[in-house]
């Protein structure tokens, strides 16, 4: 029996443990980054901690979506559109905390992160990407959205790995982590739109999402074991 | 060429390192030390005692004097970590 047969017989246990695996690591990083921002308040921080925390949720509601459709539960589609919402709110706040600064003061004082007027923006459009997909029966909007900001997010990442170039060594870490996630939504896009939802094409999205999630795992743990004296560079 | 604006980040680390160094600081060679703005000053000091970072301890001849508590050394041994996640990760 071949990996392929093997992975498609024990689809729904791998489905859990997929959903198991990137909400532990969400987990862990927001645990992480949660402890940095309330030290430090800044915001960055929260807004890549929000990113990981709707990603987590994402994942799970994705996982739930997934079991109500093999049950043939007549409200999918609520499961559906609270997953696009979550996944999409965690794209955003992910290429927020890279853009923040151009909007709002460092020295300015703290406020919520979840609703403010800026981030009620990202709700709202989070909101009508759900909708338009409900409505036009696919998920283009979901993926024109995210392939998007991607895209957008590797230049940014690019320019911050040119500056930091010899300085630290996450940034190159970072932008591939961008460049996977820009890749594994065009790959969602080409699979919907020209393969029918191809399982191979599945599994290698999957594994790409496993990498993403495993590269920011990696950086959030490297740094938070430096000395605070900054022995172990970065 | 003008000196780098410092970031909020900076400046809470530049006034617990002063108060640290001195243990104890008054007010007044607190706000010298920290090169703000009198308002400023007065903000960056409100909030680091609401967020338990610093205490203000008066004696018996009303002397007011700032100290680190134990929140306010977590921060300070944590800035450089909290430095790097910053920059490594472009927040």
């Amino acid at each position: 029996m071949d990996l392929y047969s093997i992975i498609l017989e024990n689809k729904l246990t791998l489905e859990a443990l997929y959903t198991l695996a990137i909400s532990l690591i969400c987990a862990v990083i927001v645990i992480k980054t949660d402890r940095f921002f309330r030290l430090s308040l800044h915001q960055g921080i929260r807004y890549f901690r929000n990113a990981f925390f709707f990603y987590g949720v994402a994942f799970i509601a994705r996982y739930v979506f997934g079991l109500l459709s093999d049950l043939n539960f007549e409200p999918v589609y609520i499961a559906q559109m609270i997953f696009e919402y979550f996944i999409v709110m965690a794209g955003f706040f992910l290429f927020y905390s890279l853009i923040w600064k151009k909007f709002e003061s460092s020295k300015q004082k703290s406020f919520s992160s979840l609703f403010n007027v800026r981030i009620l923006i990202f709700h709202l459009m989070a909101i009508l990407i759900a909708v338009l997909d409900y409505l036009w029966g696919s998920y283009d909007f979901m993926f024109f959205s995210q392939m998007i900001i991607f895209l957008i997010a590797c230049m940014i990442a690019a320019m911050n790995l040119g500056k930091n170039y010899g300085k630290h060594k996450f940034p190159k870490f970072y932008l591939a982590a961008m460049v996977l996630s820009l890749g594994a939504w065009a790959l969602n896009f080409l699979a919907e739109t020209f393969f029918n939802w191809d399982f191979s094409i599945l599994i290698g999205i999957s594994v790409i999402n496993i990498l993403f999630f495993l590269l920011f795992l990696y950086g959030v743990i490297r740094i938070t074991k430096t000395k605070s004296n900054g022995s172990k560079e970065t | 060429m003008a000196a780098k604006k410092r970031e909020r980040l900076d400046v809470i680390k530049d006034i617990l390192q002063t108060i640290r160094q001195n243990r104890e600081i008054k007010p007044t060679r607190l706000l010298y030390a920290s090169n703000l703005s009198p308002q400023m000053f007065k903000e960056y000091i409100n909030e680091l005692i609401s967020k338990n970072f610093i205490k203000l301890d008066i004696d018996e001849n009303e002397k007011k004097t700032f100290s680190l508590t134990k929140k306010g050394q977590d921060f300070l041994q944590e800035y450089k970590m909290i430095e790097n996640f910053i920059e490594n990760f472009g927040l």
